[in-house]
């Protein structure tokens, strides 16, 4: 279907090698539903670490042989770093070019801020200097309710929204990155406002809202009903708007909600293994969400520090770890298993024991419900087109 | 399915396997709790194992082991005795019919591989544990792939002077058509001297989280993940004599079904070494072990395969 618009396919089909820089802890707002259970502003990395861990990482180029590269840049917030960000890029640049590395003609800077210092003229420099080579995503909640009843000042009594502080900068944001996407999370309390935020983050011209609900065990016994009374009324919205032509929500693709084979669509839904996080203190971790600050009860898996390099016998469980191994019996019999997603670092969290083989199934209702709302969306918008086209035709 | 129930008598039971058996505790276990034990393994149907040190059990102890059918495991005098120095294989008196356990270093069985050849002769079965599978690294494979192979000439000797030693290493491999690993946690459980149950040894002297005691009955959790159909790297390998030991692999690797590297390799090298002896057994009698198919493999590591696998 021409004239439905798809969420894009991520850079290089996905498969570029994933590094993540946590350059702070730290970050302006105090979000309600953030995993981070550990931020703090005392551990910011430093050039020296930053450096070592460019200079081990390019130094390994047998190891890392994906084609392309993206460096991620993560907090806390970002941009709160951003003279080290643009000293850590520009290293990067010369330093690949110096080696004749395969990642130079090949890499991409990414950044997911929460959009308050965008406008800084630091960080307006530093998009300049590398626009070509940037990914930028900004969050935003959606409507001024919905983004202010979680994305809060940090230490601020009575709690203050950042709506204000984030959407003035959506315009320039726009400007630059046209094709810029949103993530909006959803914990129980945002129920009631998924629809006019989706459509308020139309409006302000976003054309794609990744959304997702947090993983971590939160519903109450009938967030799945609110979740899907308010997906079907987003359908409704949507198809009834015209919007599905040049808008794209991420709660409804096509590819969700039929069961897996269990040989044939086995591979895991996660990365984590497969990139790579650095902090501070210099330690290497299969993915942020290992790192201490993001872990409730679990120690952190560190895998390795930029003086010793990575201990590969600690990846190995997370690269040959498959969806059925880690799935209990009800996820791998499911009949609407595709697209019920997983984030292994809650899944470590939340399991009996020190292991990332058990899945947290804490979201199944709320997956039931998407699907449930997904089935209804495709029926109507199919329909719709169908009676469309037979009445052009006649 | 349980099987098999260790029981450790006391704190310095001697280590048979992977794991260093030093601590600080001195606890041995108490009449009370080694009769709960029993009863327990008598009505789970458990073949148990009982694990000495070196020092003498008391007439009590000894007097409640003789009630249920078991094998002993120990330093002297026991089913299965485990020698834990070289120096000590030089005075020990080794008896046809029992096992012996032989725990060494990478590096020191190597250098005593004459030797080696010398205790086969004595002995009806050896199994070879070593103590610094950490320390193997890929610059080993050739050194141990050669010492294995010197090996197969006394093995296929003795087998000629009608003596059918077998030693883990190389023989396992031969009488095995499916995976045939230590499965702690699956088919064995261990009791130690504080009442409580472990996965194995292993974990119970380096202080990891009981899976219940002989009051409350067992409680693994997790306890798929001990079971060879949730080891994605074990499930597609054809070493089927690894011990696949969930010790190393939760050591190594942070997850009890991964096997690391190391543990893979020197599987796969002794695998290889195993066809070799086997071929020269069909030299002899073309037909020996014809269920057994032990195919040319390209990998020593079969998470390789995986990941070639995952990236096409």
């Amino acid at each position: 279907m021409e004239n439905i618009k798809n969420l894009r396919e991520p850079w290089e089909g996905g498969v570029a090698k994933n590094i993540t820089f946590i350059v702070t802890k730290d970050c302006q707002l105090a979000c309600k539903y953030c995993y981070l259970v550990g931020k703090n502003d005392k551990e910011r990395m430093s050039w020296e670490i930053a450096k070592q861990a460019i200079d081990y990482i390019l130094s390994c180029e047998t190891d890392f042989k994906e084609k392309s590269v993206i460096w991620d840049f993560i907090g806390g917030e970002p941009f709160i770093e951003i003279d080290l960000i643009d000293k850590i890029c520009d290293y990067l640049k010369l330093e690949m070019y110096r080696l004749r590395h395969h990642w130079f003609d090949s890499y991409r800077f990414s950044f997911s801020t929460n959009g308050i210092n965008y406008d800084s003229p630091k960080v307006q420099n530093f998009i300049k200097k590398n626009h070509q080579h940037l990914s930028i995503g900004i969050t935003i909640d959606g409507t001024q309710r919905k983004h202010d009843l979680n994305r809060i000042w940090k230490g601020e009594l009575p709690e203050r929204g950042s709506y204000k502080d984030v959407v003035r900068n959506i315009p320039l944001w726009l400007s630059q990155f046209p094709g810029g996407a949103t993530k909006v999370t959803i914990s129980t309390d945002d129920i009631p406002y998924i629809k006019e935020s989706v459509l308020h983050l139309f409006s302000l011209g976003i054309k794609e809202v990744n959304i997702n609900v947090v993983f971590e065990d939160v519903w109450n016994p009938d967030d799945d009903k609110r979740f899907e009374e308010q997906l079907i009324e987003l359908a409704d919205a949507i198809i009834d708007g015209d919007f599905y032509s040049e808008y794209a929500c991420s709660f409804f693709a096509k590819f969700i909600g039929k069961p897996m084979n269990s040989t044939t669509d086995n591979q895991n839904w996660c990365g984590a293994g497969k990139m790579i996080a650095v902090d501070a203190a210099g330690n290497f971790y299969p993915c942020t969400r290992f790192a201490a600050y993001s872990l409730r009860d679990k120690k952190p898996i560190i895998i390795g520090n930029v003086y010793d390099g990575i201990e590969k016998n600690l990846l190995r469980p997370f690269l040959t770890l498959d969806r059925t191994t880690q799935s209990p019996h009800k996820c791998i019999e499911c009949e609407v298993a595709s697209g019920c997603a997983w984030c292994q670092g809650e899944n470590y969290d939340a399991a009996d024991t020190d292991t990332i083989y058990q899945r947290s199934t804490a979201i199944c209702k709320m997956h039931k419900a998407r699907v449930r709302a997904n089935n209804y969306y495709w029926n109507k918008l199919y329909r719709k087109l169908e009676q469309e086209n037979s009445s052009e035709s006649c | 399915m349980l099987k098999y129930l260790i029981v450790l008598l006391d704190d310095n039971a001697v280590s048979y396997c992977h794991y260093s058996s030093k601590t600080e505790r001195e606890v041995s276990i108490s009449p009370d709790v080694l009769k709960k034990t029993i009863f327990w393994a008598m009505r789970e149907n458990l073949s148990v194992q009982f694990v000495y040190s070196d020092v003498d059990v008391s007439d009590e102890i000894a007097s409640l082991i003789d009630t249920i059918d078991h094998t002993d495991i120990g330093p002297s005098d026991a089913d299965i005795i485990v020698v834990d120095d070289w120096n000590d294989v030089s005075t020990m008196n080794f008896v046809k019919g029992r096992s012996y356990v032989l725990r060494s270093g990478f590096k020191d069985l190597l250098t005593n591989g004459e030797f080696l050849k010398f205790i086969l002769s004595l002995v009806d079965r050896l199994n070879i544990v070593i103590k610094d599978v950490e320390n193997f690294s890929d610059s080993d494979i050739e050194e141990y792939k050669s010492f294995l192979d010197s090996l197969i000439p006394t093995i296929v000797g003795e087998y000629r002077c009608g003596h059918q030693v077998q030693l883990n290493l190389l023989t396992d491999r031969l009488m095995l058509t499916e995976m045939n690993n230590c499965n702690a946690g699956y088919e064995s459980i261990t009791l130690a001297p504080n009442g409580e149950f472990y996965i194995c040894p292993a974990f119970y002297f380096n202080n990891q989280k009981s899976v219940g005691d002989i009051d409350r009955g067992l409680e693994i959790k997790n306890s798929q993940l001990y079971k060879l159909d949730h080891a994605p790297i074990c499930r597609i390998c054809d070493a089927f004599q690894c011990k696949r030991c969930v010790w190393l692999n939760k050591k190594m690797c942070r997850e009890v079904n991964t096997p690391s590297h190391q543990q893979c390799v020197m599987a796969h090298v002794e695998r290889c070494a195993s066809k070799k002896l086997l071929d020269e057994f069909r030299k002899i009698d073309s037909t020996f072990m014809s269920e057994i198919d032990i195919p040319e493999l390209k990998y020593l590591d079969p998470f390789d395969n995986i990941i070639k696998q995952n990236n096409k």
